[in-house]
């Protein structure tokens, strides 16, 4: 059909659009750090992770060049470690997983017939976290004190000892801040998957790229605190001498490692997973039939998610674990395989039963699957113990994961690029510019990397910043950096055909490719409100089976087609089978998650140049915006001016129990817990494997002060749970008033927990064992002061008449948080106080 | 809570990798304590404690899934809800791999020692 923007509306319809316009549309200049909609924080994500890839892409030529000769003297030792190392950490911190991220956050709603993710203003938070923690990590580079410890930092390497600089700093700061921009887009891709698709998409109609999505995001909640562990501890080595990883104090270096790969690993599949969400996605729109197998595609993606958290230790095979434990992970890698081949089958079976078009897009597909099947037969290669042993930490390894990660994730990225181009710019891409590119980027890329795989045959280790031309290996070397220069030159030409493209792309027709997912029922480039109003869709290709879709949409024809009321709002719908439950009012724009991540910022770089003063003070501003902005939600008037609604629509989520707010503390809690569940491993495995780890005879803690506030935690989670009953009934009577209480409660906890923490008398920079008890109950003293304040808050906020028996959501969430620090509490003093009376001295 | 034990609900999408991972980590990390707190003597073969006690955890967890795996199946076929009919197949193809990836993973016991 020709482009809906063409239709000729009614002068209501027309008002309908200009009102959407009005309340979603976004400011201009110095306003325009307000945006959180998705579409625009979408594309500064990706256009930020493309400007990172640039510069990671430099990184990787100047590698090349120093090691095109041998006994080369272009880079010294110490500039080629710095360059190694950003290379790596540029590729995978800042550019696979934000540019990955972005992408999501861009297409989710559109694919799923949503207006905006379910948390705009945390989205725009997380792309500042991300901009900000990515410029602190690159700005070593330039003052040139950049880590040099390899981009998994293993101790003791990065440890103060033999990385005396503020690299490491550098590296553990910046990528926890990064992080915290990872985990905020994983919660709230996590909760906008499940609760705002539209109304009678079931779970299992939603497009196949949904639930790669979703596994990722639930990958990232569960898979990225470790690492936060592991650096917030190195750190704390480094600036106080806590012992975590130090032998001599207890600790154990290779304790490091389990926290990093735990991260790293299942990092891959995080990377992997979206690209082959693209695939899914393309090769039925370009085989012109639905996806053959949707339900073994689904399984496979829920297996790949789980088995990949268990092959952390093959990155460790030769760290001398007993062979029993050996063979555990070694079966475990190549089960991986199972749900690698299920999708590659699929893929093949729905290219042989259709009719496949051999667009720019399917060039890249088919790139990818080429060099994703060797790099995964060369993974299978890996997972035999015998022969990592052999190839361990040389350029086989080094061409395995080029090969993994550019074939699983950069070619499908472009094919996705080219793919939804026109949705961004309503232009076609030019085929000629980017097949020249394609074939420049995949020659170039075997040409480097295939031939890497002989050079770590011949026993070339990574990281030697050069070599012997009696190694033989010279002109390996020669081949692979020639083959660099052409992929890069594949890069210009690309980024060449984009900046051409949006000047000189012919005009797109609506749906290009002839599509089956939602995107492309939108107006191109699409309006910051996606759909002006929210269509039925029972069936998983709504475009196929009802082309009028677009037009329908368009003119208002379906749901939520009413902006008199002046409100963001989507639906939310029901997880499993769609149904509609709430309208669900979105946050506009807001300086906050600016402001918020500067305070932030402001806390990374006083840690860096350690003037702890300056970085608690900003730690204090930072809570404070954060709270603050917490506070205009739900009913508060700035928030929600007008909250009728028509008849006919399901109430506004803050007057129900069950919104999204509920199920964004719920996700944001398996991130919690599997921060703290990284701690208590970290507790039991020093315990019982670091050779110089010293238990006392008996616990330095207060066992009637830890029961104590025990009590005041219990019986505050029993009145939160009792209050939250009476709610559900429709009863606030004493809402307020027990509020309070509980709060007093958590703050008696808060007190207890520092009076024991006062007078247990530890010597953390002494020993581990110290070490490890106090980041332990600092972290549950934390939490008791959040319930605390989020309580006390809520009294004020019943006062205030934005939480009652008819608003009722809040509380709720509260209670979770309630729930989940009981758990924490009690669990925590079993591991630190009584294992340990029972079991004594024994270490 | 009843609807989640349902082997139709989604739920169970991630029921037998679950069980798997909980299997998993038992296994590795009471491989290490117990090489840690009591190995058997370095020259015995496989024929120890530990190995017996990691058999048989893989055993009884692979037994669990495989009978899942069955009831899934049934939970599907009396089903007359297509969304619940599709979930129960697939639930029941995820439980029969995890039942395959149990027995898989631990059969090393039965021709390595446990701590060397």
């Amino acid at each position: 059909m020709s482009d809906i923007k063409d239709a000729t509306l009614t002068p209501e319809v027309q008002r309908l659009h200009k009102g959407m316009q009005e309340v979603w549309g976004n400011p201009k200049g110095l306003r325009a750090l307000t945006v959180v909609n998705h579409t625009t924080v979408g594309l500064r994500f990706m256009v930020t992770g493309a400007i990172f890839f640039l510069i990671g892409g430099l990184l990787a030529m100047l590698i090349r060049t120093q090691l095109a000769f041998p006994d080369n003297n272009f880079m010294s030792p110490e500039v080629y470690n710095q360059v190694f190392t950003m290379h790596g950490t540029v590729m995978m911190f800042l550019f696979a997983i934000p540019i990955l991220e972005g992408l999501a956050i861009y297409m989710i709603p559109k694919m799923l017939g949503a207006r905006d993710l379910v948390c705009p203003r945390l989205t725009a938070f997380g792309y500042f976290c991300y901009l900000f923690g990515g410029i602190i990590l690159f700005s070593s580079l330039i003052l040139e004190m950049a880590p040099a410890s390899g981009w998994f930092m293993y101790t003791p390497l990065s440890s103060g000892e033999y990385s005396p600089g503020p690299g490491s700093d550098f590296w553990l700061l910046g990528i926890t801040f990064v992080e915290i921009s990872a985990l905020s887009a994983g919660v709230e891709l996590v909760v906008s998957i499940l609760r705002t698709r539209t109304q009678g998409m079931a779970l299992h109609k939603m497009p196949l790229f949904a639930w790669y999505i979703l596994a990722m995001a639930l990958m990232i909640v569960v898979g990225f605190p470790p690492l936060i562990l592991g650096s917030i501890l190195l750190e704390l080595e480094r600036a106080t001498g806590m012992p975590f990883f130090d032998v001599a104090g207890g600790g154990d270096p290779v304790l490091w490692a389990h926290l990093f790969w735990l991260f790293g690993h299942p990092e891959v599949y995080i990377i992997f997973l979206p690209g082959a969400g693209i695939v899914s996605t393309l090769i039925p729109v370009f085989a012109g039939r639905p996806i053959v197998g949707y339900g073994w595609v689904v399984a496979a993606i829920i297996i790949m998610g789980f088995v990949s958290f268990g092959l952390w230790v093959h990155h460790m095979f030769t760290l001398g674990i007993p062979q029993l434990a050996l063979a555990f992970f070694s079966a475990a890698s190549m089960l991986v395989a199972i749900p690698t081949a299920i999708q590659i089958f699929v893929w093949l079976s729905t290219l042989w039963l259709g009719r496949p078009r051999m667009t720019l897009p399917m060039l890249w597909i088919v790139g990818f699957l080429v060099i994703f099947v060797l790099g995964g037969l060369t993974g299978v290669m890996l997972a035999l113990v015998p022969f990592n042993w052999q190839v361990h930490d040389t350029h086989f390894v080094v061409a395995h994961m080029h090969y993994v990660l550019v074939g699983g994730m950069l070619f499908p990225l472009m094919a996705g690029l080219y793919y939804w181009l026109p949705q961004v710019s309503g232009r076609m891409p030019s085929e000629r510019l980017g097949k020249w590119s394609f074939w420049l980027i995949f020659l170039g890329f075997n040409v480097t990397f295939l031939v890497m795989h002989w050079t770590g045959l011949l026993g070339m280790r990574r990281r030697v910043f050069t070599y012997d031309t009696a190694m033989g290996w010279d002109i390996y070397n020669l081949i692979s950096s020639v083959g660099g220069f052409i992929m890069s030159a594949g890069v210009a030409l690309l980024i060449l055909d984009i900046a051409l493209h949006f000047r000189f792309g012919k005009k797109a027709p609506q749906n290009p490719w002839g599509a089956d997912t939602l995107e492309w029922a939108m107006p191109k480039p699409p309006t910051p409100y996606n759909f002006v109003s929210l269509p039925k869709v029972e069936t998983r290709h709504p475009l196929w089976e009802e082309p009028e879709l677009s037009r329908t949409i368009y003119e208002g024809q379906h749901g939520l087609a009413n902006i008199e009321h002046g409100r963001r709002e989507t639906w939310g719908s029901d997880a499993l089978t769609g149904k509609l439950r709430e309208t669900i009012h979105l946050p506009s724009n807001s300086w906050w998650p600016l402001f918020s991540s500067l305070a932030l910022a402001v806390v990374c770089i006083s840690l860096l140049v350690r003037v702890y003063w300056v970085a608690a003070l900003a730690a204090l501003v930072a809570v404070v915006l954060l709270l603050r902005w917490s506070w205009e939600n739900g009913a508060h008037p700035k928030v929600a001016p007008d909250a009728t609604l028509e008849p006919s629509e399901p109430p506004l989520h803050f007057h129900t129990m069950n919104g999204p707010g509920v199920w964004t503390m719920s996700v944001s809690h398996l991130a919690n817990g599997s921060l703290y569940l990284s701690l208590l491993f970290g507790w039991f495995y020093l315990w019982t494997v670091a050779p110089e780890w010293q238990m006392p005879e008996s616990s330095p803690l207060s066992m009637p002060l830890l029961v104590l506030a025990g009590a005041a935690l219990t019986l505050g989670a029993f009145v939160l749970s009792k209050l939250v009953r009476r709610l559900r009934r429709r009863n606030d009577v004493g809402l307020g008033g027990g509020m309070y209480l509980i709060g007093v409660l958590g703050v008696l906890q808060s007190a207890l927990i520092g009076i024991v923490i006062w007078q247990a008398e530890l010597a953390p920079i002494e020993s581990a064992h110290d070490a490890t008890l106090l980041v332990a109950l600092v972290y549950v003293l934390i939490h008791a002061l959040l319930g605390a304040i989020l309580c006390l808050l809520q009294g004020l906020r019943v006062g205030y008449g934005f939480v009652s028996a008819e608003m009722p959501m809040e509380p709720v969430v509260v209670l979770r948080l309630w729930h989940y620090n009981l758990v924490v509490y009690w669990t925590l003093f079993v591991a630190i106080w009584v294992m340990p009376t029972l079991l004594g001295g024994a270490s | 809570m009843k609807h989640l034990l349902s082997l139709t609900h989604p739920i169970q999408l991630v029921g037998g990798l679950t069980i798997w991972s909980i299997w998993f980590v038992a296994i590795y990390g009471g491989l290490s304590v117990a090489c840690a707190v009591a190995p058997p003597d370095p020259l015995r073969d496989m024929w120890t404690g530990i190995n017996l006690a990691v058999g048989l955890a893989t055993l009884g967890a692979m037994a669990l899934l495989l009978l899942l795996s069955w009831a899934a199946v049934l939970a599907a076929r009396r089903t007359s809800v297509r969304r619940e009919c599709y979930f129960g197949n697939v639930s029941a193809g995820i439980y029969l791999f995890s039942a395959g990836a149990t027995l898989f993973v631990g059969y090393p016991v039965i021709f390595l020692p446990p701590c060397l």
